[in-house]
């Protein structure tokens, strides 16, 4: 068995699934969410560094906590890609990760409750997280960033089938 | 719920009307504070004895309290059943109605803790599906009257499955026993002295060991029992972890009823609980390494709920032991009541898993048809769970950075609950591709089936979700 191409779009056994991919304001969102955790931090942990010890080191780690903001962003990009999900006809599927990928396949007749969140990063952008419970706790199945319109379509189409195939624990 | 579930004939006299908990629930409801305040008004009195007196009155004022709010609680609690749901209401100032639509049961236990067992008393606990972390709870009720009630509700809670069923192969995941009373037939009891040696060759008996251990090493080194004080709490917390153990599955006695599999165990506190047939979500076979050498197993179910009472969390965090230890052929008997010509995991994985799981490659395996899969996993200790097809809420399919260099993948089974999932772990990338696409549809057509079998559609409204 050869060693799979880590391409984010050609996962295995992926013939026939058509994925659907979140908005593309999703890794705005994202950017925009690690420069409020990036920005601070920078600017605290280089005080704190030139207080304690000589400006220059204020300067180096403020400007490495930067680089390591603008790091994770290189990441990001790719965390974002590889968010997938496909409507079939009975169960919907998931895909996400970059470093360790999943896939959860979640039977509509499964799910107890379906949760439309958006926070206030995505709520500027026009965002919402959609979040499907299942009886299971380890079940882990969330599509971040659609459009909010969309993810009221997709919540209640989801819904509608669940009820309809709905099954007892 | 279609319609009033029809109740066996003689359902409809007494218990519809309002009732009362039995008079000295307020006593054991409070037995635990109690304890708690008398040890620790003994330890006052011996350690300061000149301000005894203060002292004395305020525990009795808070003892006073306690029994006090116990049997006010007890005065604005009353119970129904009516409709096939059971109603609790309770609450003096923010008054509290409850329903417990009998249907979505998934067992009901009669637990009588020490004090309860003393007067006669016993606790029924009403455990269901939802997340929700409180099932129902009659405490306390005369102990015959507890047995019977708890009869009836689970037989009214069975009524609109059973009817129609057709006779079908035993099975405590998918078919309903036949209905009606019949006698019991005894399947399994633990051995005494079998489980004490267990207990001791376990994780917890190590910890329990190690620490006392440990504390003799102070003691003789030191010579001063004093310098161990600190030490208590540990050596406390070990011996209750053990005792607990022991205390809770001590003369295990599993039998076949009509209504499920009845299970009763305890010591001090005993536990009565019925498994209903189909609210199996996964079987678990356990090994440890010591257990090994004396051919001595674990066998375990996982029946959908939340979590108990907040004190009970460490009991209802371990699944419930139907062999808390047995022989091989204990746990395959017991295997065999459960599920139906239960696969075993003998499909390896690729040599290649070697490099990813050097110490669980030996013990790792799966199998399936197309009702069960079984997944074994394990470095030291050897774990074979079974899920039941129709019972898998998801599916996941999981490949990290190590196992994508190797081209090795796993696939996770989860049922409901926090506690159990099946985990086909480090298969062959295509082969793990290969049961993410096959899975779904297997555990679409067994829920379909089991639908069937129960005489109701598949397809249901929401209301009728447990």
């Amino acid at each position: 068995m050869s060693v799979v191409e880590p391409d984010a779009l050609a996962e295995p056994g992926d013939a026939g699934i058509r994925w659907q991919r979140p908005s593309r304001l999703l890794l705005r969102a994202r950017r925009i969410q690690v420069a409020l955790v990036t920005v601070p931090v920078a600017l605290i942990g280089g005080l704190i560094a030139g207080a304690a010890g000589s400006p220059a080191l204020g300067l180096a780690v403020g400007l490495g906590l930067v680089v390591a903001g603008l790091l994770g962003e290189r990441f990001l990009a790719r965390r974002v890609a590889a968010w997938g999900y496909a409507e079939r006809r009975d169960d919907l599927m998931v895909r996400r990760g970059v470093l360790i990928r999943r896939q959860s396949v979640i039977p509509y007749g499964r799910m107890q409750f379906i949760d439309v969140t958006a926070g206030p990063v995505e709520r500027s952008l026009g965002l919402a997280t959609l979040r499907m419970h299942t009886a299971a706790a380890a079940s882990d199945a969330r599509i971040p960033g659609l459009d909010r319109a969309q993810a009221a379509k997709l919540r209640d189409q989801l819904a509608a089938l669940g009820e309809a195939q709905a099954a007892g624990l | 719920m279609t319609g009033p579930p029809p109740g066996p004939p003689a359902a409809a006299d007494d218990i519809t009307s309002w009732h009362r908990l039995h008079p000295l629930s307020p006593l054991v409801r409070a037995g635990r504070h109690l304890v708690g305040i008398t040890i620790v008004l003994l330890l006052l009195l011996f350690a300061r004895q000149q301000q005894t007196g203060n002292d004395l009155i305020y525990d009795l004022v808070i003892i006073v309290l306690v029994l006090g709010a116990g049997v006010v609680s007890w005065l604005v609690t009353r119970w129904q059943v009516a409709d096939g749901v059971l109603r609790i209401e309770t609450g003096l100032v923010r008054r509290q109605s409850r329903r417990f639509p009998l249907s979505q049961v998934q067992a009901i236990d009669v637990v009588q803790t020490g004090l309860a067992r003393v007067l006669g008393l016993a606790e029924l606990r009403l455990r269901m599906a939802g997340a929700d972390s409180s099932g129902g709870r009659l405490a306390c009720l005369r102990l015959a009257d507890a047995e019977q009630l708890r009869q009836r509700l689970l037989s009214m809670a069975h009524a609109p499955r059973t009817a129609g069923a057709p006779a079908a192969p035993r099975d405590a995941v998918g078919q309903p026993g036949p209905s009606g009373p019949g006698p019991e037939r005894p399947l399994f009891r633990v051995r005494s002295e079998r489980l004490a040696g267990a207990i001791a060759l376990s994780r917890t008996g190590a910890y329990a060991g190690a620490v006392i251990a440990a504390l003799v090493v102070v003691i003789v080194a030191t010579g001063r029992p004093g310098v161990t004080a600190s030490l208590l709490p540990v050596v406390i917390g070990v011996v209750l972890a053990v005792w607990r153990q022991f205390n809770g599955e001590f003369g295990t006695v599993v039998s076949a009823a009509p209504e499920g599999l009845r299970l009763r165990s305890g010591l001090v506190q005993t536990t009565a609980e019925t498994i209903r047939p189909g609210r199996v979500q996964a079987v678990r076979l356990v090994e440890p390494l010591v257990w090994r050498a004396f051919g001595w197993r674990r066998l375990e179910v996982d029946v959908a709920g939340p979590r108990q009472r907040r004190e009970n969390r460490t009991e209802a965090q371990r699944l419930r032991a139907l062999v808390p230890v047995g022989s091989r052929a204990d746990a395959e008997q017991m295997l065999g009541e459960l599920l139906i010509a239960a696969p075993r995991p003998v499909r390896r994985p690729p040599a290649k898993a070697r490099w990813k799981a050097p110490l669980a490659y030996h013990f790792l395996g799966w199998d399936g048809d197309d009702r069960y899969v079984v997944a074994s996993r394990g470095r030291v200790c050897r774990k074979t769970t079974w899920v039941p097809l129709e019972k898998v809420q998801s599916i996941r399919w999981v490949q990290g950075p190590v196992q994508r260099r190797l081209g090795l993948a796993s696939v996770r089974l989860d049922v409901a609950g926090r506690r159990v999932t099946a985990s086909i772990a480090e298969r062959d990338v295509a082969e793990a591709q290969q049961i993410l696409a096959r899975l779904p549809d297997l555990a679409r057509t067994a829920r379909e089936n089991s639908a069937a079998r129960n005489g109701r559609p598949a397809a249901r409204g929401a209301v009728n979700r447990a």
